[in-house]
């Protein structure tokens, strides 16, 4: 599995920070950051290949992945390999529900600099509004945006308790129906 | 309140043949009875025309690839027909008498045939007389083959209409007759005065004498009004209302069956994501209200997170009446009905193309006019004493704080759609964001993006004082048809001439909006054209044999905003028919 390292790619928490959002929306795998929300929620970090317990295999298609839902062991870590298949561009991120939420009005703004076309990663939009606004595009451990037919692989280590989800926030397509649900069992 | 539910009216469903559903060739037969009916809005009752004894008809439900087969029969004592809006079809199945066949005469049964090769929410509804306005018309939903772009737990059509209580063609005869017959907000003596302490009496006086010579006036938005719209039938007061379990995901299919009437639809909490328009998916996209143009369809999805109940609420364009429904966790709950918004006044810019010399007319008075709309401003608790002060309000005034993250949206350009400065841009009423045509991205481009081998001109025209409505300036009667080469891929630029906006629908083949947005543009059967704006549409004339092109408005396509459509040439197969049947009895 070749690791895409142009597409594992999220925008950075600075940047859904300046979008009136009160707390960062990816601090993934940065457990000392301080989340808006109501207290930092422990979503887990980035983890280590050789300590992955299995490998799962996600499809995007458009607008909705197979597997629908996952369950892991609390605290497993698991490396997760992700083709896109479909013909838009989309987003694999774990996270909880309400770190999704935050992170929309970053997509939103990719979207409406020309970052972010349907079915493609515009990378000379994403200059400008890098020197424009100060805004880029940042690898974050618990995330991947993907073009159309590339892939990407995460490896995350769960923690012992979270509700998170994995999601697209390409805008639309979470409130479609591209979400699903990680449950953590004892 | 009476609660109708799905059950009902899926019984109601005259379907003698199930199609088979394992097949890989599947057909279904159909029943559907042409009948007088009753219409009950709760505000009134009424004679009109249903199908299977209801109005609205029952919901059809096809499956893509299926071949259906669809029994009518007329039980009225005049001549009917069944057009199914928005499907590709052999022109012969169409449904238009005088075009495409004879129609369907009293007594008679007439057996459509035809292959389902699309999906979507559509409708149907007569193509005969004002059988359509007096309730003739129905939900079509067709089921994809393909796995949809997005997932939904339960899903609802919210059939919108405009009923009213007159008839039809009593309708008509009144708007030739006077065509102001319906407007009930025309302005008075004592608004001239209000505009003349606002604006000064010189401008205030030429304003007038404008829209005098125009035969129109500032309140020409609806050229009907009084009628109660209803959702699935149902007026506000018998609360049509679709239950879900919190945090469900919702399908909405919204169409508007309407004669006549444009709504902005938005439910108060809510957002809504638009995934399809006119029975093509469309890249999703979240917005807060959305304005459905006569014969237009969007589907939503909303997920109501709340153990409450939502209201949806459709003000006409004109805020002269609005339809509610809600949806809801139990039965029988009300969610808050909000106050309409004030009326939209037309404004010069609307004007447009339709008046020539503009003569003295001040720019100035452009802002002046359009400031006095606010919409997002809650003008209903106003005394008229306050109108001359708020007239000058300007945005800022509005409440952004409740805006969240939607904000920067609402500081985005005018709508593209509508005249710079019209008076019908419309906004949304938290503030949020109002879907616009250039929000539509197609999920799937149908054809290959390629140069149009011709572009049609059509001046969408009239005469407001006689009602008469025109293409190019001639009626329907008077016109040739507009005849097109299989193959082709023709431009049509709509200019829009007169002060009424136009929902223009082509049968038969695809209208591909031109919003700049190459193989992204929306794929529609219903254009909406602003007052004093131009459009484009493409169409890749793929159809052979004959079809209508009309203005959606009945009132305007039956006084001569209409064409008809031959497209010559083609392959020899796709020009020969498939067997109709019309036996006796």
């Amino acid at each position: 599995m070749r690791k895409s390292h142009i597409s594992t790619l999220a925008i950075s928490m600075t940047a859904a920070a300046a979008l009136l959002v009160a707390g960062s929306a990816l601090a993934a795998g940065k457990q000392d950051h301080h989340h808006g929300h109501g207290g930092a929620a422990d979503i887990g970090k980035a983890g280590k290949a050789s300590a992955a317990t299995r490998t799962v295999t996600i499809t995007m298609h458009d607008n909705y992945y197979e597997p629908k839902g996952m369950t892991f062991k609390e605290g497993e870590t698991v490396r997760f390999v992700i083709h896109n298949k479909g013909e838009f561009v989309h987003e694999f991120t774990i996270a909880t529900a309400e770190m999704h939420k935050s992170h929309a009005p970053a997509m939103q703004m990719m979207v409406e600099h020309g970052v972010l076309e349907p079915d493609r990663i515009n990378w000379e939009a994403a200059k400008q509004m890098q020197a424009k606004m100060g805004h880029g595009m940042h690898d974050e451990p618990n995330s991947a945006l993907l073009e159309p037919g590339k892939s990407a692989e995460i490896v995350w280590t769960f923690p012992k308790h979270a509700a998170l989800e994995f999601a697209c926030n390409v805008p639309g397509h979470y409130e479609s129906g591209m979400v699903g649900k990680i449950k953590l069992s004892h | 309140m009476r609660i109708v539910s799905q059950t009902a009216r899926a019984l109601a469903l005259g379907l003698t043949a199930a199609a088979c559903l394992a097949g890989a060739v599947s057909a279904g037969e159909y029943h559907l009875t042409v009948d007088k009916i009753t219409i009950d809005t709760g505000e009134f009752t009424r004679s009109g025309v249903g199908f299977n004894g209801t109005s609205p008809g029952p919901e059809l439900r096809f499956q893509e690839g299926e071949d259906v087969v669809i029994h009518v029969t007329n039980n009225l004592s005049e001549t009917t027909s069944i057009h199914w809006h928005g499907l590709i079809l052999p022109y012969q199945q169409d449904g238009v008498p005088g075009i495409t066949y004879d129609g369907i005469a009293p007594g008679e049964t007439f057996t459509y045939r035809f292959p389902i090769k699309q999906s979507g929410t559509y409708w149907y509804h007569s193509h005969s007389d004002f059988q359509e306005p007096d309730g003739a018309y129905g939900a079509l939903i067709l089921e994809p083959k393909a796995p949809k772009p997005y997932s939904y737990d339960r899903e609802y059509v919210v059939q919108l209409a405009d009923a009213h209580p007159h008839h039809g063609s009593r309708i008509m005869r009144n708007l030739k007759m006077m065509p102001d017959y319906y407007n009930r907000k025309q302005r008075t003596l004592m608004d001239f005065f209000s505009d003349a302490k606002d604006k000064g009496l010189g401008a205030a006086w030429s304003d007038r004498k404008d829209w005098g010579e125009m035969r129109m006036m500032p309140t020409d938005i609806e050229d009907l009004q009084g009628f109660t719209p209803v959702i699935n039938g149902k007026g506000p007061a018998q609360n049509w209302t679709g239950l879900f379990k919190p945090g469900e995901r919702v399908r909405l299919r919204f169409i508007n069956s309407s004669a006549m009437t444009y709504f902005d639809v938005r439910i108060p909490g809510l957002q809504m994501t638009v995934v399809q328009a006119d029975g093509n998916n469309v890249q999703p996209v979240v917005v807060d209200e959305f304005r459905i143009a006569v014969a237009e369809t969007y589907d939503v999805i909303v997920q109501p997170q709340e153990d409450k109940a939502y209201t949806v609420f459709a003000e006409s364009m004109g805020r002269t009446a609005y339809a509610s429904g809600t949806l809801a966790p139990r039965d029988g709950m009300v969610g808050a009905i909000p106050d309409m918004r004030t009326a939209p006044l037309l404004t010069m810019a609307d004007m447009g193309g339709a008046h020539g010399g503009h003569g003295g007319m001040d720019h100035s008075q452009h802002g002046a006019m359009t400031e006095s709309k606010s919409v997002e401003m809650d003008h209903s608790k106003m005394d008229h004493a306050q109108h001359g002060a708020m007239a000058d309000a300007k945005p800022a005034e509005m409440d952004h704080s409740k805006m969240g993250h939607s904000q920067h949206q609402a500081e985005a350009p005018p709508n593209p759609y509508y005249a710079d400065g019209s008076g019908l841009s419309p906004t949304a009423a938290n503030g949020g964001k109002f879907l616009h045509y250039g929000d539509l991205k197609a999920q799937k481009p149908l054809y290959p993006v390629r140069a149009p081998t011709r572009e049609i001109e059509m001046r969408l025209t009239g005469n407001m004082e006689r009602y008469m409505w025109s293409i190019n300036g001639i009626k329907y009667a008077d016109a040739d048809p507009i005849r097109l080469t299989y193959g082709e891929r023709v431009r049509f630029k709509f200019v829009n001439e007169t002060m009424m906006t136009h929902p223009m629908h082509l049968h038969g083949m695809w209208s591909i909006l031109d919003t700049g947005q190459g193989q992204w543009n929306p794929i529609k059967h219903v254009v909406s054209v602003s007052p004093g704006t131009t459009i484009y549409m493409e169409t890749e004339v793929d159809a052979p044999g004959k079809w209508a092109f009309h203005c959606h408005l009945s009132y305007h396509a039956d006084s001569g905003m209409f064409r008809k459509v031959i497209v010559e040439g083609g392959p020899s197969d796709k020009q020969a028919a498939i067997p109709t049947t019309a036996t006796g009895g």
